[in-house]
């Protein structure tokens, strides 16, 4: 495996989104605050409208301890790639691609894991810090942004599964904007995931989702034990090999009704 | 693999036809829920049977009309999209394969889409494709010193892609396709939009490039400065069909010569047409002159021996202001197969 292209792209991706530095702090932080508001507000109406005092027994002040650590890997979760390789593969941009002696895919994908490496690592600083502050464990914050990247890599395989749709439909916006939703809600970005009823806990184990957010969140503030978080990381490879027979199989089926459109 | 002068080809194709379907979509609602319940195809032949083969190092033009096929062509021959049928080799590789050597080894130049990262300066692309073609750093020094003197924008190496003129970007992405010293290189229209200089700059450094490189080079334009100065070898493709391969001179008819005339009046081409005997492919009236203008030249193409029946016919029915006679341009040439073109 050549690290060369692989690291020059890692570097360039960096370099790409952090060429108007405002506007990435902005995105940044907007990106934190509106799942952190929207979690507070529930908490608050619950907790101290409703009287609540704990909900699958997490109480007021272990539901903000969450929405906190889960913000540092919402930040992780993945970009936009699956759009962008959507408009990529409509409009004919991906020939640019296509032309390079580089996997399409993976080249894709590395420029833009570039600003999340360098966002993740702002965040085991941030999560040191929280965790200073809360009796959190450093390793568990390296080990709780492992996953999180594990799980960063498999959105972006479904994704570009996904977007491979646009080599059919030519439009894949829908599908891909119903795949958000559903990761929205099945990652624990929104809500911590043992909120689900006890009957209906299966749908989120059932998909890889819960390794973005959810998952990292709970080995990082001490609900799930070494073990676990082990299995978990094997979990995230078996779905890693998935994802990779998925991308395999949609843009070898795809490529061959690609039209290479304007010019 | 041995073209027509019996070198080694370094670029074959093989009876290449590419045919496109596309999805017919119907006015208003009726259309929109037609397209929802019985979708309507139509098959259109981007090329039909294509077969050429091109010598190592050769200087090629590929040139026609608006749809005529040149950069379906192109795609395929770059390994884009794969031929509906038929078979292409570029450098001994099927290009659909697009094996990583085959990607190692060409380039495609597209004169109306950009390659490089429109937020980034050039010099960061650069580097990106220095690491992505493994370009040993020195080496890759030399080049960029070269390229960016030649092309004379290196004082823009540090600018935003973004911020450059149409022509410093055109040269920037010529200098990204050719870093890596490819084989065989594809430029579509490269010199649309250029202003003058640039496009003479850029000419030049094509030729130079090719000469000492030994690239092998196709070239298309709707310039025919471009095919006239730079290409050994002229491609025309008409409706999807090989019509002309060989050399540009040969295009143009020993005995043949264009005479121009402006008249007092101003006749349609059918009076041309019945005045003189001629059919309209051979009759220009020049169209860069404003509708206004009340005597445009009018070309007419003509073997020697039809120059003065041809003047005595016009003469009978016209006041002759002004007229010359001109030597065959390789430009007139296409013009008149252009028109063929639109009268079959």
């Amino acid at each position: 495996m050549k690290l060369g292209w692989r690291i020059a792209a890692l570097h360039n991706g960096l370099r790409d989104a952090t060429a108007y530095p405002i506007e990435f702090i902005i995105e940044f932080l907007s990106a934190a605050i509106a799942p952190a508001a929207i979690q507070w507000v529930l908490w608050y109406a619950m907790f101290k409208i409703g009287g609540a005092q704990t909900i699958a027994g997490m109480d007021y002040h272990s539901m903000i301890h969450y929405t906190l650590v889960s913000i540092l890997f919402t930040q992780i979760r993945g970009g936009d790639h699956d759009f962008e390789l959507a408009e990529m593969i409509r409009s004919g941009q991906l020939s640019n691609y296509l032309l390079r002696p580089v996997g399409v895919v993976e080249f894709v994908y590395l420029r833009g894991l570039g600003p999340k490496l360098f966002i993740s690592s702002f965040c085991i600083l941030l999560g040191i810090v929280i965790g200073f502050v809360s009796g959190m464990s450093p390793l568990r914050i390296l080990g709780s942004m492992l996953l999180a990247l594990i799980g960063n890599s498999i959105h972006y395989q479904i994704s570009a599964s996904l977007s491979a749709v646009s080599f059919l439909w030519e439009e894949a916006y829908s599908v891909l904007m119903v795949k958000n939703m559903l990761v929205s809600l099945l990652s624990g970005e929104l809500i911590p995931l043992n909120l689900f009823p006890a009957s209906y806990q299966w749908i989120w184990k059932s998909t890889p989702f819960y390794l973005y957010v959810f998952g990292p969140a709970q080995y990082a503030l001490g609900h799930w034990s070494d073990a676990q978080f082990f299995q978990q990381v094997l979990i995230g490879g078996f779905w890693l090999l998935i994802g990779w027979g998925l991308i395999r199989i949609s843009w070898g089926l795809g490529i061959r009704r690609y039209l290479s459109l304007g010019g | 693999m041995t073209s027509q002068a019996g070198h080694s080809a370094i670029i074959e194709a093989k009876n290449i036809r590419r045919v496109f379907r596309s999805v017919q979509k119907g006015e208003g609602l009726r259309g929109a829920l037609g397209l929802l319940i019985s979708p309507q195809y139509q098959e259109h032949e981007a090329l039909k049977g294509i077969s050429f083969s091109l010598e190592p190092g050769s200087f090629n033009g590929l040139i026609g009309a608006n749809g005529a096929g040149k950069t379906t062509l192109l795609k395929i021959l770059a390994g884009l999209i794969p031929p509906s049928s038929g078979q292409a080799h570029v450098l001994g590789y099927e290009p659909f394969k697009r094996s990583l050597d085959f990607r190692k080894n060409i380039s495609l130049v597209m004169g109306q889409k950009a390659q490089l990262w429109w937020d980034l300066p050039a010099l960061d692309a650069f580097d990106l494709l220095r690491a992505i073609y493994e370009i040993p750093t020195q080496k890759y020094q030399e080049r960029l010193h070269t390229l960016s003197e030649l092309l004379d924008v290196k004082r823009h190496l540090h600018t935003q892609i973004r911020r450059l003129s149409l022509g410093e970007r055109m040269k920037m992405e010529l200098i990204g396709a050719i870093l890596h010293w490819p084989k065989v290189i594809f430029l579509d229209e490269p010199t649309i939009g250029l202003d003058v200089l640039a496009a003479h700059n850029l000419r030049e450094f094509l030729k130079a490039f090719n000469q000492k490189e030994k690239s092998t080079i196709i070239l298309t334009s709707h310039n025919m400065d471009d095919i006239e100065r730079l290409c050994s070898r002229v491609l025309i493709l008409r409706s999807g069909e090989l019509i002309f391969d060989g050399k540009p001179d040969r295009l143009i008819k020993k005995g043949e010569g264009r005479l121009r005339i402006r008249l007092m009046q101003r006749p349609t081409l059918e009076t041309l047409q019945q005045v003189t005997g001629l059919t309209p492919n051979l009759i220009e009236i020049d169209s860069n002159e404003g509708e206004n203008d009340s005597n445009p030249s009018i070309h007419f193409t003509l073997k020697q021996e039809e120059f003065v029946p041809t003047l005595q016919s016009l003469m009978t029915q016209f006041q002759i202001v002004d007229m010359g006679i001109e030597e065959q341009s390789l430009e007139s040439v296409i013009h008149r197969i252009y028109e063929e073109e639109k009268t079959q």
